[in-house]
């Protein structure tokens, strides 16, 4: 694979807010941000649209109603939704169930996506295949054989670990983080071996350190997955103190909301609460993309 | 590393299918004659809507109540689509419950072909309680080995309701509107979408779903075949002139844009978006507060329907699950969960039919007092079930593609489309 | 560039293990939980997945016999003979030829302009990535709002609306769904890009604007060829996701939409395999599609080697 790094010139990289744009090109960053503005109009209109009825008292469809009307608003559909599940429980079962699988992901992905990129083993091409493949086959192909194995052969049905095992390690993440250090320059690898560091010495010492913005994205991207699953979690518990809030919502939605006040209104707030700790967990994390100190690695 | 990915990949593949042949199956169900006559605590679930579950939970308490060595404990699944790759799924894990109170009609000959069912016949009283409790209608629901392998429990008998505030903005009679004939109601739908009271006259899911017919076709053809099913000794019934005169009635109301195409999101009914809905009593907690509503039979095409006239069931049965060890108990728990009383239970406080015959008779004081759920009591002895036959939903789906395509889309010609399903579904059924 | 080590310098048994096992065995000891874990989730439902699609298979309650013959490559003929199949399939190419590049060129435009140090960047990025995040089933319904005949797209754009409207339109329903799921699932190509940006030195773009490159320029010659794994990534990801589509075709347009126009062969799956009760036949679709997604992603590879 080549890389466009020139090696004897690498320094650390300089502070992103020092480099300034030549004057001439003032309008077009101007122009830029218009169409980025324009951009997140469009991406951002359906999810403003989504909040304003979720605070409806009334459900108003026509196009007036995108504007939040003051005689119209109320927090009501959130309270239908906190009556008719445990908010409280359903959050906590879904916490338990996402932070079992980004736990998994990131403890073993990075391992494996390091041992991928960065070394040579017997096996490695195969399990990379492996990998893929996992990837690339459809979930409907594998749901009821999967079922039956986890709670016949396994035994575990009614269970957190029973909900996590098939997402315990996402393949998608363990794609980015072998990605992601295959980025690496090999050299920097190389130096600490000819420093005579142990293997265990350099994944702890060079490479870990260096992952974190492939940290960021794995969890943010692991985290979806199991936070708005429905089927699997379903199929896996029928005890209503162990379901998510992904199933309870959807249970609501197929059945209760009905015969809410303003059913469409509950469903959206619904989706309001259910979307609301993912972005909060974005806007937490997206700070750190930043550009990070890759050159200090390299001596010389 | 690319050159080595393929066949890594089929030795995967080929690795995991053999070590996959040589695995068993491994467990049994409890032997059929011991656990007849089993009894001890049981399992059971029952839909989430949440009328059934208030009902359901009474129902549980008594019967814990008076039996202490044989508890009942349930669970809910969600009354949709979902619920039968969920009960799918645990026929083959062996981990269904002993009685399931949501079981739908079309997927038990697929149940029954997994082994997941029991033949309600092994029980000595079985075939006769079933009979005596639904008279003439019970027929319908033996399997083609002649045995009930569920017990029909209660009926949704689908009825057309319309909206008397829009129907009297529009100048329609809102106590006997026309809407016996096609012709009266083509009439009707024109005049009600036509004076702008309603966006659509009535708007069934327009979804390729194959259980999308029992709300749009199965209703009417019921009334204007005389109460024939889809599929009747092992042929098609619908080409026929009473087929051909449903199909030309709906394609009509698609073609003049009384009845919407697109999917929609949430109930058109009790939105106002649509002026009338083909639909059972269940609905009726929904549209409470929402929409002031009348109901009639549905349309045949030269009207003349009575209360008598044969429309779609839309029944939820029981079943007995054969991953059931103490058939005994759930045996006696389905009669006593069917019994009068509890019937009766149902019949309050959710509104729909037990299956039940002589229904009007025995909760009289419930009619009067609730003179509106009269109709459906009547209805209920006229129901028309879906046929119970092997790949009843694969003849379902294939009925479904043709009339999507044909009278929603009109990209075809709905009397041939009506033939070529009929053919089809003679090749899937024989 | 690799640094050899002198052979003298290491211990006999460490190379006799290196033959067999490697140069870094201890990439064994680091894949072994993953391996263990697709061993013990996958390989089971995946081998019978395979064995299903050459046998007459249903499933069946424990200890029931039911006789499951070898039927050789019968289910594949069914299935390859089935126009509402075939449909699927074709739907899914004009699905991916939609959304791959235009997912790819966004994503990384996009990305490029949320790395600059722009005012209101947190806000910017976090309206592009909330779409990811929201459940479908929720915004299905605005989306629905939107397009449907009566809807704002149609109201904006006037004489120019399709008609039938775009959802049960057959020639504009799979574009449709291609558009919604570029929107949606752009948040997500747009992380990877960001990520992948932090990596590609500032000083190249110093360099770049010293030279007197515009910026076009130097995004085509700094930033593209930067982030070239990344696009790998983005690209192989978006031919997976899209060829596994199955929640969009089913909440859009409920179903197959006009004439099988939108379904997908995951749809295809759950309806014969689920709904129908024919495993069998739902595994040949599926080893089917896998063989598909496969191929293609093996093209790009090699169109990628150059």
């Amino acid at each position: 694979m080549t890389r466009t790094l020139p090696r004897a010139s690498y320094r650390p990289p300089a502070d992103p807010a020092a480099v300034t744009e030549p004057v001439p090109g003032a309008r077009r960053r101007w122009l830029r941000i218009v169409v980025l503005v324009l951009g997140a109009l469009a991406f951002i209109f359906p999810f403003y649209y989504m909040l304003v009825g979720s605070l409806q008292k009334k459900s108003d469809t026509s196009l007036g109603g995108a504007i939040p009307r003051p005689g119209n608003l109320s927090l009501h559909n959130y309270g239908q939704i906190n009556a008719a599940i445990n908010l409280g429980q359903t959050l906590l079962n879904s916490i338990i169930f996402t932070a079992g699988v980004v736990l998994g992901t990131v403890v073993f992905g990075i391992l494996v996506g390091y041992a991928l990129a960065q070394l040579h083993y017997r096996g490695r091409g195969t399990l990379f295949a492996v990998m893929v493949l996992v990837q690339v086959v459809p979930f409907q192909l594998l749901i009821i054989p999967l079922y039956v194995q986890i709670v016949r052969s396994y035994g575990l049905a009614d269970s957190y670990l029973g909900m996590i095992l098939p997402f315990a390690i996402n393949s998608t993440a363990v794609f980015v983080f072998r990605q992601y250090f295959l980025q690496v320059p090999v050299e920097l690898f190389d130096a600490a071996r000819i420093d005579g560091a142990s293997e265990l010495r350099i994944l702890r010492s060079v490479a870990l350190p260096l992952v974190r913005p492939a940290l960021l994205t794995a969890i943010l991207m692991t985290f979806i997955g199991p936070w708005n699953e429905f089927l699997w979690p379903f199929l896996v518990t029928k005890q209503h103190d162990k379901q998510p809030l992904a199933v309870a919502l959807a249970n609501y939605i197929s059945t209760t909301a009905a015969s809410a006040a303003n059913p469409y209104g509950a469903i959206l707030a619904g989706a309001c609460v259910l979307a609301a700790p993912a972005v909060a967990l974005f806007i937490a994390f997206q700070r750190h993309f930043r550009s990070t100190d890759l050159g200090s690695g390299v001596k010389g | 590393m690319k050159s080595r990915t393929l066949p890594s990949i089929a030795t995967v593949f080929l690795l995991a299918a053999t070590t996959t042949a040589a695995c068993g199956d491994g467990g049994n169900s409890p032997a059929a004659d011991t656990a007849a006559k089993a009894h001890g605590p049981i399992n059971i679930w029952y839909s989430n809507n949440a009328q059934e579950v208030a009902w359901g939970k009474q129902m549980v308490a008594a019967w814990n109540t008076a039996h202490p060595t044989e508890t009942v404990s349930a669970q809910e699944i969600p009354a949709g689509q979902t619920s039968e790759a969920v009960i799918a799924a645990s026929i083959t894990a062996g981990n269904a419950p002993c009685l399931i109170y949501n079981t739908s009609p079309a997927a038990v000959p697929n149940f029954q072909a997994q082994g997941g069912l029991v033949a309600l016949d092994d029980f000595a009283d079985g075939a006769n309680y079933v009979n005596a409790r639904s008279g003439s209608t019970a027929g319908q629901y033996k399997s083609p080995d002649g045995k009930f392998y569920q017990l029909p429990w209660k009926s949704n008998p689908v009825m057309i309701f319309y909206n008397k505030t829009e129907f009297a903005k529009a100048g329609i009679s809102t106590t006997a509107p026309p809407l016996g004939t096609y012709a009266q109601f083509l009439d009707t739908a024109k005049k009600v979408v036509s004076s702008g009271a309603a966006k659509y006259a009535i708007y069934p899911s327009p979804s390729s779903q194959f259980f999308q017919p029992w709300f749009d076709f199965y209703p009417m053809y019921a009334a204007e075949s005389g109460g024939k099913q889809l599929v009747e000794n092992k042929k098609a019934t619908f080409d026929s002139d009473a087929g051909k005169a449903v199909t030309g009635f709906w394609q009509q109301l698609y073609a003049q844009n009384l009845a919407g195409k697109e999917a929609y999101n949430g109930d058109s009914f009790a939105d106002g978006t649509a002026a009338m809905a083909s639909v059972g009593p269940w609905a009726i907690a929904a549209y409470k507060g929402k929409v002031d509503w009348g109901v009639v039979s549905v349309p045949t095409q030269t009207g003349g329907a009575s209360e008598q006239a044969p429309t779609f069931s839309d029944a939820k049965n029981v079943a007995i699950y054969t991953a059931c060890k103490n058939r005994g108990t759930a045996w006696d728990f389905l009669k006593f969960s069917t019994s009068a009383e509890q019937d009766g239970k149902l019949l309050e406080m959710t509104g729909q039919m037990p299956l039940r015959q002589g229904l009007e008779q025995q909760y009289a004081a419930y009619f009067t007092a609730n003179p509106q759920y009269k109709v459906f009591a009547v209805k209920t002895a006229h129901v028309v079930e879906v046929p119970n036959i092997p790949q009843s939903v694969e003849v379902w789906q294939a009925f479904r593609d043709s009339w999507s395509k044909s009278v929603i889309f009109a990209k075809e010609d709905p009397n041939k489309a009506l033939s070529d399903a009929a053919t089809k579904i003679n090749g899937l059924v024989k | 560039m690799t640094i050899v080590v002198p052979r003298g310098n290491r211990p006999r048994g460490k190379r006799l293990a290196a033959g067999i096992l490697g140069r870094q065995p201890i990439g064994l000891l680091l894949s072994a939980p993953y391996a263990v874990f697709i061993a013990a989730v996958f390989a089971y439902p995946l081998g019978l997945a395979v064995w299903m699609s050459f046998h007459h298979y249903i499933f069946t309650a424990p200890g029931v016999q039911v006789p499951r013959p070898f039927v050789g490559l019968d289910n594949y003929t069914a299935v390859v003979s089935d126009p509402a199949v075939r449909q699927a399939f074709l739907n899914i190419l004009v699905f991916l030829v939609i959304n791959v590049p235009l997912t790819v060129a966004l994503s990384l435009v996009l990305a490029s302009a949320l790395n600059a140090a722009i005012p209101f960047r947190t806000l910017f990025r976090i309206s592009y990535y909330v779409p990811y995040v929201t459940a479908s089933v929720a915004v299905v319904g605005v989306w629905l709002f939107l397009f449907s005949s009566g809807g704002l797209v149609n109201n904006a754009i006037g004489p120019l609306a399709p008609n039938p409207s775009w959802l049960i339109n057959g020639f504009w329903a799979m574009p449709s769904i291609a558009i919604y799921v570029t929107w949606k699932q752009l948040g997500f190509f747009i992380l990877l890009y960001l990520a992948a940006l932090q990596n590609v030195p500032k000083e190249l773009y110093e360099a770049a604007a010293v030279d007197g490159a515009s910026k076009w320029r130097s995004f085509r010659a700094v930033t593209v060829p930067g982030v070239r794994p990344a696009t790998t990534l983005v690209t192989l990801l978006a031919i997976i996701t899209g060829a596994n589509l199955f929640t969009e075709p089913y909440l859009l347009t409920n179903g197959g939409g006009p004439n099988g126009k939108s379904a997908s062969p995951v749809l295809l799956m759950y309806q014969r395999g689920i709904e129908q009760g024919h495993p069998d036949v739902a595994a040949a679709i599926g080893v089917l599609l896998v063989l598909g997604v496969l191929l293609i992603a093996g093209v790009q590879r090699f169109l990628e080697r150059d």
